[in-house]
């Protein structure tokens, strides 16, 4: 049986909290006036960075004020990447940090697929950037090993030898149970910078652990699972107000062996939410919030783990109809969830749930299954 | 009869995917894609967000092959024109000029982009070199099978054309302040003007009592129906006026300038 999310989000409680938290401010702190009572500290594995564990994450952000205050508060850590905002965002980024860059850890990233490109890549960074060299340069968004090539490996070698990346790394937003342990492995990567969220699967408390382990720095993004973005209407109003978006940095923040985390900010209440969740510990009312906000998505919510594949009696590809299902019932997009159904193989899209004398399937996550199939085969059928 | 209501209204504003026939001699590379907004990350990863902020809908997209040059095409829908249009004004080069497609684009050595009606549309060449003459036909041929309309937001007109650098649609936290939710800012030598209409004359006055609790230490100014300026440590010197139900002003002015002047520049070119 595997593991449910509430199981995993119950065990985040017993994660081993606090053992390599540090308090102390690194050697070149920035001179503030408002600082934060306690903003913490790790260190980004063998790289020895001392950053703190709430970074910015700068993808989305408009304004550079946001950034710029970010920095003057405290926080250490900064991550953009070439292609964001059609390349705007480093822009934006080197001009709010110019005045702080050498106290700052500053991560960039390339989604070349090949070596000239990367280094070319590269030094457009450094140039948009304003600077020499980024302190951390990722490969974006692999999801195997047969991504990270030896091209790509050497283009990050020639980086960190000419000086123009003191250290490098790979991010990525899936694959991870296999991705992860061959990076835990690889000398030649200093930096994993991953997805991890109380809605991910259990099995991310182990890759990372692993990898932490074998001194590999570990960033997290995508903290918030998607934050209020993803969420829609009445949810993205509940989730902002009650505090569940804070609740989410503060489980990731418990874990440990996760030495930094970035997630988007684009104003500044955002910036001092997040502050506040850094300096506060995982509590129960959090525990309650997040539990709460799992139960409000569960009955509905498809993750595509491919659990339920085949369990099927009829065949039925059952993630795929719900997530045909989640575009007319999510996003009011009912005709692309008609036109995905009835591209099903016919003997598919014509099945019906009523057919069979109960449901084999028991979505591990909680959500009413056969219920969701049986909508779907009324409306789109 | 409501279901087949339902299903016309969303059959009508689907938009059709983009075919590699619409420019000769190039084939189809590959599976046609489609993404909504709970699927977006899978194409595109973190990059996704960007897209959500602006109100995504959907994208259908195509590769096509020619002569071994691959193009990716990515038509995306938004909720409306103005999110399309927010999306190429976040997304296009500033350093590059505009090019004449829809209501804004722009085509640069690999990659063309432009928005047209409630879509954006993104065209780009896999292979190093100068691909101009390819994505401008692509170009071309996108911008005339795309419905919509091809006028840019009025609110363009807003802004004083001297010495302005970028202008574009901020979906989230106008200067990085949460009370001003949406709004269109101009960057210029001299600072940053910014408008965002409300909804009501009533929205605009509570956004601007927000507005004075964010700055304790603004002063009245004369400027539209109501106004201040105040000096922030990232924002500078400031001014914002409401008039009727829009929220402006200036800010970061530079040190020869005078906000209120600046922002009156602008509320005097708003309807």
């Amino acid at each position: 049986m595997p593991a449910s999310r509430r199981t995993f989000l119950a065990a985040g409680l017993a994660l081993p909290v606090a053992a390599s938290v540090d308090q102390t401010p690194p050697p070149q702190p920035p001179k503030l006036s408002a600082r934060p009572p306690s903003f913490s500290y790790r260190t980004l594995g063998k790289t020895g960075l001392k950053v703190t564990t709430l970074g910015f994450g700068c993808m989305i952000t408009s304004d550079g004020s946001v950034v710029e205050r970010a920095a003057d508060l405290g926080i250490t850590y900064f991550d953009t990447a070439r292609g964001y905002q059609g390349g705007n965002n480093e822009r934006m980024v080197g001009a709010a940090l110019k005045k702080r860059r050498k106290d700052l850890v500053l991560s960039t990233k390339t989604e070349a697929n090949d070596k000239p490109g990367a280094i070319g890549q590269l030094d457009t960074s450094l140039k948009e950037l304003g600077t020499d060299y980024v302190d951390i340069w990722y490969l974006h968004g692999k999801t195997a090993p047969a991504a990270v090539t030896d091209d790509l490996m050497e283009a990050l070698a020639v980086a960190k030898k000419s000086g123009k990346a003191r250290f490098v790394g790979v991010s990525t937003h899936g694959g991870q149970q296999e991705l992860l342990p061959w990076l835990a492995k690889n000398p030649n990567i200093d930096v994993i910078l991953t997805s991890y969220n109380f809605t991910m699967q259990p099995f991310m408390n182990s890759v990372i652990e692993d990898a932490a382990s074998a001194g590999k720095g570990i960033v997290a993004m995508k903290v918030m699972a998607g934050g209020v973005r993803r969420a829609g209407g009445a949810n993205r109003e509940r989730l902002s107000r009650d505090g569940a978006l804070v609740a989410a940095l503060k489980w990731v923040l418990r874990n440990s062996n996760v030495h930094t985390t970035i997630p988007s900010m684009t104003d500044m209440d955002q910036l001092d939410a997040n502050l506040r969740g850094m300096s506060q510990p995982f509590g129960e009312s959090d525990e309650k919030l997040l539990a709460m906000h799992l139960e409000h998505i569960a009955p509905e919510y498809c993750r595509m783990c491919g659990q339920c594949d085949g369990d099927c009696r009829q065949g039925l590809p059952v993630a795929d109809v719900l997530r045909f299902l989640t575009y007319a019932d999510g996003y009011g997009q009912f005709a692309l969830g008609r036109e995905r159904y009835l591209g099903l193989h016919p003997s598919h899209a014509s099945a019906r749930c009523g057919d069979c004398p109960g449901c084999t399937i028991q979505c591990p996550y909680g959500v009413r299954v056969a219920e969701r199939m049986a909508r779907a085969q009324e409306m789109f059928a | 009869m409501k279901w087949l209501l339902a299903l016309l209204a969303a059959g009508a504003a689907l938009a059709a995917p983009p075919s590699c026939d619409l420019v000769s001699g190039w084939t189809q590379h590959g599976a046609a894609r489609s993404y909504a907004a709970d699927n977006l990350f899978e194409y595109m990863d973190g990059n996704a967000e960007g897209y959500l902020l602006y109100g995504f809908v959907n994208m259908h997209g195509v590769s096509c092959d020619k002569s071994g040059v691959t193009v990716l095409i990515d038509l995306s829908e938004f909720a409306d024109a103005e999110s399309a249009f927010g999306m190429y004004s976040a997304n296009r080069d500033l350093r590059q000029p505009e090019t004449r497609l829809g209501m804004g684009g722009q085509i640069v050595p690999r990659r063309a982009i432009f928005a047209k009606g409630k879509y954006y549309v993104e065209i780009a060449v896999n292979q190093e070199g100068d691909h101009t003459a390819a994505l401008t036909a692509w170009s071309k041929a996108l911008e005339a099978r795309t419905e919509g309309t091809s006028d840019p937001p009025a609110a363009l007109e807003w802004f004083p054309r001297e010495g302005r650098e970028s202008l574009r649609l901020v979906p989230e936290s106008v200067l990085g302040i949460r009370a001003i939710p949406r709004g269109y800012v101009g960057e210029y030598a001299a600072g940053k003007a910014f408008v965002a209409a409300q909804d009501s004359p009533a929205a605009a006055q509570a956004v601007m009592q927000k507005l004075r609790a964010r700055f304790p230490n603004s002063t009245p100014a004369k400027v539209a129906d109501d106004a201040f300026t105040a000096t922030d440590d990232y924002l500078g010197r400031l001014c914002i006026f409401r008039k009727g139900r829009v929220i402006g002003g200036y800010a970061k002015a530079a040190d020869s300038q005078d906000p209120a002047a600046l922002a009156a520049a602008v509320a005097a070119r708003l309807p």
